[in-house]
């Protein structure tokens, strides 16, 4: 029947009910308790940022970005995501293509291991390379030795963050590209494309927004990682300061400046939220019109 | 218990699904709504089962007297068997259809003893009683939908209604199944009313096929009542396969092409523009013309495959194309080729007015 | 590994190589190089050092904020996912997106904006503590701290699940007879179930390691709101590498254990699907 039964009974029908559907006030009641909640912990704290970051005014909340120390610290923190988001994405991308494009015994632990980062503590993830690389570590005495820095330096930020990261981009492809199963990479293969040119003209274009979606959620978990880094990165202003860090050693000197800089990763986290929404819209609109075709 | 719906009309924004619908239906039988896609046909199953509601106005629902308008679907006790079975996916098939039992207020509810007679003798009926402890997920198409019927019996309803209740399963297990419900409903005789857009179901089955298009009740009536005097041209067309030969009536007499027809209908004077409507087997085919009335065609296809013998045939006045069925005794006495000329004589017609607003060619389907 | 002859594409060597090397050298190497550094003290140092009362104290609180935290959002979380389905209201689509917030606001800038609001003479601490009630420095700013990092997951969860529940299973219960809540209750609850499970595995696991949005507003006492983390993290302020190491080693187990309940629960909610 093309006539539409839509679930959301949105005006009442003549005093009738749809049996999928709760009475108008059950359904108001339940907004309004949903909408409570996600005020009070979502959208509360949101707005606190930008009140404490202007609770001086706006020249107060200018000034605190008029420091070379912050400026370090941004330029850390995109030097970590630039380094860690290019990595993570190649190994989703590889990971991705062996486990939806064949089959192997021991492909479901594989899985699973490659989201083993997201159930460890970030502050463990911290610590595994402080016990590989640091003094007293495994490695420590030989790269004492050859005067190699990774704990309290720059590479150990990098590998944090690149730990805390690790599934974002491979765990949005693998479900997607096993869905599409292969059989358009078989029939560019029988039209005589080699192996690069169908993944580039095939697996990519069918990929693109889940792989869009994986890259902006893995960048604005490695912008943001506290956990982790803290333990590696020794606290060094100027040095080894991420923004997430600085602004924990600024909350204790100038709040104003502490929630001035956290302005910015509140901003990148709203842009990622309209970034994934738009990705996700776009999705869906394609899939519909492949449907409609 | 009787069905009867009074003035339903029903529009989803600007759609009219029924418009102004009311039809009676005895107790005891079993009825097919029949209708091509958009007729409307589920939305008014779905308003007797109180899953959708008609416009507000003088629109009313009874069951056998009794005004259900304004009763709530789990009010109704009218089972409902769904095009895709909404069984349980969480239940085995002994909780599926002991579901219906357990919901009931605590003062009607049976005893844990009596569901357990009631769901086996259930499972006896649907012949699946050795699969109790089985999962939805673990039974063919043609047993979910038998469970998803025992499911709606077990709670003894007034009325069985069933949506497209075959459509998803694959013809042959279609054909059986569509037996089974003719045979169980003559053992149980509980009115039901189904939906369906497939002709030769609502034949078989039903004791009283409503034809159903664009929102409206277009006829009612036995089996061969519909299929042998259609109503107007939509019925005939969408009961069986069809050949259509447009013309000029005038007097009585069917002008199409350089042959006329005698035709019994009369149209009145006003129409001219009509159109012959006949099925493919209600023809006969010579080697010589028979009369005054015989069309002239040239053979285009020859399919032998099958019981009856199928022909392409070209007309050779206006070059229109249509087909013609024959058993094989028919054909072995004509024997000719694609190419050949053959005489074709009308054996039933029937004469509507053509349809302006849709045109159509001379076609056969 | 020799290749297999499954499909015909090519790369399977250089992509599973390059995924197994990767694995190794970021995630298992490392972590197993902790197993190893425990593996220098001896059974009873161990065992003496995970549970000294400081340390039970933090593993007390610890789980039971983080149970309290998925408790709380698997109830909230499906109220909140029900509404977005099921309902129509204004401004839906911009509370669909920021339910995400958690997940894209930094740990540390949550943790931050949390105190401010919380702490005695903030937008809701001021009220609560005219109720006397103390919401920062106590476990429960630590609750509300991993409620809000937990929040996304029952409802990203169930949401998708949701949807996908199909219109005519409800009508069927009704047209059985059943009321409304009852379809609810027997109805959309069990097949809500695995994925409502997950949701609430996958919160707790997230609040378990929390460190970043906790440590602002927990107030960090030890024996009262000291968390395992920050506590692993003050061991490592001390050079006491050994006794971090090992109360690392308890807290991975945990998530082992609850990654494999997760997985469990994913394969037990695939039980019941219909193959089309």
């Amino acid at each position: 029947m093309s006539a539409p039964h839509s679930l959301i009974a949105t005006e009442r029908l003549g005093g009738h009910r749809r049996p999928t559907t709760e009475p108008p006030w059950v359904r108001r009641l339940l907004i309004g308790v949903a909408l409570a909640f996600l005020a009070i912990f979502l959208w509360v704290p949101l707005a606190a940022v930008f009140a404490q970051a202007f609770a001086k005014g706006a020249r107060a909340y200018f000034d605190s970005f008029n420091d070379p120390v912050t400026f370090a610290a941004v330029k850390l923190t995109l030097i970590a995501a630039g380094i860690a988001v290019p990595l993570n994405l190649v190994f989703g991308v590889a990971a991705a293509w062996a486990i939806s494009k064949f089959n192997f015994p021991g492909k479901s632990l594989l899985i699973t291991l490659i989201d083993l980062p997201f159930s460890v503590s970030p502050v463990i993830a911290g610590l595994i390379y402080v016990l590989l690389f640091g003094a007293q570590g495994l490695l420590g005495p030989w790269l004492i030795d050859h005067d190699i820095r990774i704990i309290f330096a720059v590479p150990g930020i990098v590998l944090a963050t690149t730990f805390v990261t690790f599934p974002f981009v491979a765990r949005e492809l693998i479900p997607l590209m096993q869905a599409q199963g292969r059989s358009e990479e078989e029939a560019a293969l029988s039209l005589g494309a080699s192996g690069w040119q169908t993944f580039w003209r095939v697996t990519v274009p069918n990929i693109k927004w889940g792989l869009l979606y994986g890259i902006i959620l893995c960048n604005a978990r490695a912008m943001g990682e506290f956990g982790a880094v803290s333990v590696v990165s020794g606290h060094i202003r100027g040095e080894t300061n991420t923004i997430p860090l600085h602004i924990e050693i600024l909350y204790s000197e100038n709040v104003v400046a502490a929630f001035a800089v956290a302005t910015l990763l509140t901003l990148l986290a709203l842009v990622t939220l309209c970034l994934k929404t738009w990705v996700e819209w776009r999705a869906a609109a394609e899939s519909q019109t492949a449907e409609a075709e | 218990m009787s069905v009867e719906v009074r003035n339903i009309t029903k529009t989803f924004g600007s759609f009219t699904a029924l418009n102004n619908v009311s039809l009676n239906v005895e107790s005891g039988e079993l009825i097919a709504l029949l209708g091509p896609s958009g007729s409307g046909k589920t939305t008014l199953l779905r308003i007797i089962a109180g899953l959708e509601f008609a416009d507000p106005g003088t629109a009313q629902v009874l069951f056998h007297g009794e005004d259900v308008t304004n009763l709530p679907a789990s009010q109704r006790r009218a089972g409902f068997a769904f095009q895709h079975y909404a069984l349980f996916r969480h239940l085995t098939v002994f909780e599926n259809i002991a579901f219906g039992l357990r919901v009931r207020p605590r003062a009607t509810r049976p005893s844990e003893e009596s569901i357990r007679e009631r769901v086996t003798e259930l499972l006896k009926l649907i012949q699946l009683d050795p699969l109790a402890n089985r999962f939805p997920s673990q039974l063919s198409g043609g047993q979910r939908q038998r469970v998803a019927l025992a499911r709606a019996l077990a709670v003894e309803p007034k009325v069985l209604l069933l949506d497209e209740p075959f459509g998803a399963l694959d013809a042959k297990v279609r054909k059986q199944l569509r037996r089974w419900l003719r045979k169980l409903h003559d053992d149980i005789h509980i009115t039901s009313i189904f939906v369906t857009h497939d002709q030769e179901e609502a034949l078989e089955v039903a004791d009283r096929v409503v034809v159903m298009n664009e929102g409206g009740i277009v006829q009612i009536g036995p089996p061969h009542e519909v299929y042998d005097r259609p109503a107007n041209a939509f019925v005939f067309n969408f009961l069986g396969n069809v050949n259509l030969f447009q013309g000029r009536m005038d007097d009585g007499l069917m002008k199409i092409g350089d042959t006329e027809l005698h035709v019994a209908e009369n149209l009145g004077t006003s129409v001219s523009d009509a159109t012959v409507y006949f099925r493919p087997h209600d023809v006969k085919v010579s080697t010589e013309p028979v009369g005054q009335e015989s069309i002239a065609a040239l053979i285009r296809h020859i399919n032998l495959a099958g019981p009856v013998v199928r022909i392409d045939l070209e007309r050779a006045d206006t070059g229109s194309r249509f087909e013609v069925e024959l058993n094989r005794e028919q054909w072995q006495g004509i024997d000719r080729r694609v190419g050949d000329r053959v005489f074709v004589d009308l054996q039933r017609v029937r004469v509507f007015p053509t349809d302006h607003k849709t045109p159509l060619e001379d076609f056969s389907i | 590994m020799a290749q297999r002859k499954t499909s015909p594409l090519p790369g399977f060597r250089l992509t599973l190589g390059y995924t197994l090397l990767y694995l190794c050298l970021i995630v298992l190497l490392p972590l197993a190089a902790t197993f190893l550094k425990t593996a220098t003290l001896t059974w009873d140092q161990f065992w003496t050092t995970v549970t000294a009362p400081r340390v039970l104290a933090s593993y007390r609180l610890t789980f039971g904020t983080s149970l309290l935290a998925a408790m709380v959002n698997l109830v909230f979380g499906l109220l909140v996912a029900w509404v977005l389905v099921r309902y129509n209201f204004f401004g839906k689509k911009i509370v669909d997106a920021l339910v995400d917030l958690p997940f894209a606001l930094p740990t540390a800038v949550a943790g931050i904006a949390l105190t401010a609001i919380y702490a005695p003479n903030g937008w809701l601490g001021k009220p609560l503590a005219a109720l006397g009630i103390k919401a920062a420095f106590t476990p429960l700013g630590i609750f509300i701290a991993l409620t809000f990092i937990g929040l996304p997951f029952v409802v990203r969860t169930v949401q998708p699940v949701l949807e996908d529940l199909d219109a005519e299973v409800e009508e069927a219960a009704a047209s059985l007879g059943a009321t409304r809540f009852q379809t609810f209750r027997y109805v959309i609850i069990p097949m809500l179930l695995p994925s409502l499970l997950t949701g609430f595995s996958l919160s707790f696991a997230r609040a378990l390691g929390e460190y970043g949005s906790v440590v602002f507003i927990a107030g960090n006492q030890p024996m009262k709101t000291e968390i395992t983390a920050l506590l692993i993290i003050t061991k490592l302020d001390q050079y006491n590498y050994a006794e971090a190491t090992a109360i690392a080693v308890v807290m991975l187990v945990f998530s082992f254990v609850m990654l494999l309940t997760v997985n469990l629960l994913q394969w037990w909610g695939s039980r019941f699907q219909q193959p089309h």
